[in-house]
């Protein structure tokens, strides 16, 4: 019997499936970012802010995965944004081709901006290309600052950390000098902007990087 | 391990769909490589492989094999351009003690081959 040569990466279905979600939001003119943390770090209070924030400016999509339940995608409607649930069903990363399963669901026409809020996880989600023109990383407080280094993969493939939860720092041992020194290190090229979504402190920078991405993306377009 | 039994379900429908194109529907063995900086470890890959002969995979029967062949990971520093195996994901030039080396070498999983019926 033969042995056939088939050399493919074990993501290559992922990643044509990413490319043509990448093909989809060019197309209708859609910025996207995968929001990616552990459970419990904020992602969903942070896209929740935000979208009170920047409603008058983008309009806004969400994609809430989940490894059950609807709460995460009601939250973020009842503050005005179009959002579609993925269930997972315990699988524990979204999937390009969850992710185009629900677009549908989101007219894609009727928006400027789109979060992927990925499912609480700082190893799998890491791997998985969605189609998303920017990966972002919130990391909290409670957390400490060691999971950069223990979890090099999640900050060596992310361009931005929200280190979140800042004003409960005199509560915990969190290092930010040390954290930052430890991003520099493994990944040279992401930033790190420290943030209370909670007590609304330094949230103008975090909108002042979509404001910058969205305008060099629609600049790069046009 | 929800991760690996994804993971092989991914590569098993990549099988499928090389099989379908040269008319073999059954796998005999199953020739993967795993980077020790890959997502995965040898054993849950296995165990993944089981589980889907367990729920019936089409392409694979009672007798289907995985043969695991594992790739040490390889770093080249950023500087001097020393070629190194790396402790660490964060990998640490032992040349010129710069960090940031570039993974050149063991962070994935490839589907070498297949033999098919």
């Amino acid at each position: 019997m033969a042995e056939i040569i088939l050399s493919q990466d074990a993501l290559a279905s992922n990643n044509r499936a990413a490319a043509h979600n990448r093909r989809l939001f060019e197309q209708y003119g859609v910025l996207v970012i995968n929001v990616m943390s552990s459970p419990g770090a904020g992602k969903t209070t942070l896209l929740e802010k935000t979208i009170e924030a920047l409603g008058d400016r983008y309009r806004i999509g969400v994609i809430q995965g989940d490894l059950a339940t609807q709460i995460d995608a009601d939250r973020v409607r009842a503050r005005g944004a179009r959002a579609a649930q993925i269930n997972t069903h315990g699988v524990c990363h979204l999937e390009a081709a969850m992710v185009n399963k629900v677009l549908p669901q989101l007219d894609l026409e009727a928006l400027d901006l789109l979060f992927i809020e990925n499912v609480g996880n700082l190893v799998c989600p890491s791997g998985y290309d969605l189609g998303e023109h920017h990966r972002i990383t919130v990391l909290s407080v409670p957390e400490g600052n060691d999971k950069i280094l223990k979890y090099p993969v999640m900050f060596l493939r992310t361009e931005l950390v929200l280190l979140n939860k800042i004003d409960v720092l005199p509560y915990f041992d969190f290092d930010v000098e040390q954290a930052i020194e430890d991003l520099r290190t493994i990944n040279p090229k992401s930033r790190l902007i420290p943030i209370s979504v909670k007590a609304e402190t330094n949230l103008d920078e975090w909108y002042r990087w979509i404001d910058e991405v969205y305008a060099r993306w629609s600049k790069a377009g046009a | 391990m929800s991760h690996e039994v994804a993971l092989m379900g991914d590569m098993l429908n990549l099988v499928a769909e090389d099989m379908q194109k040269r008319g073999l529907s059954k796998v005999k063995k199953l020739k993967l490589r795993v980077g020790t900086f890959s997502h995965s470890v040898p054993d849950a890959l296995e165990m993944a492989f089981e589980i889907h002969k367990a729920m019936k995979a089409p392409i694979l029967t009672e007798e289907s094999t995985l043969e695991i062949e594992v790739e040490e990971a390889r770093a080249r520093c950023v500087i001097c351009g020393h070629e190194y195996v790396p402790d660490h994901r964060v990998a640490l030039c032992p040349n010129c003690g710069v960090p940031g080396g570039k993974l050149i070498a063991g962070d994935a999983i490839r589907i070498l081959s297949y033999e098919g019926v």
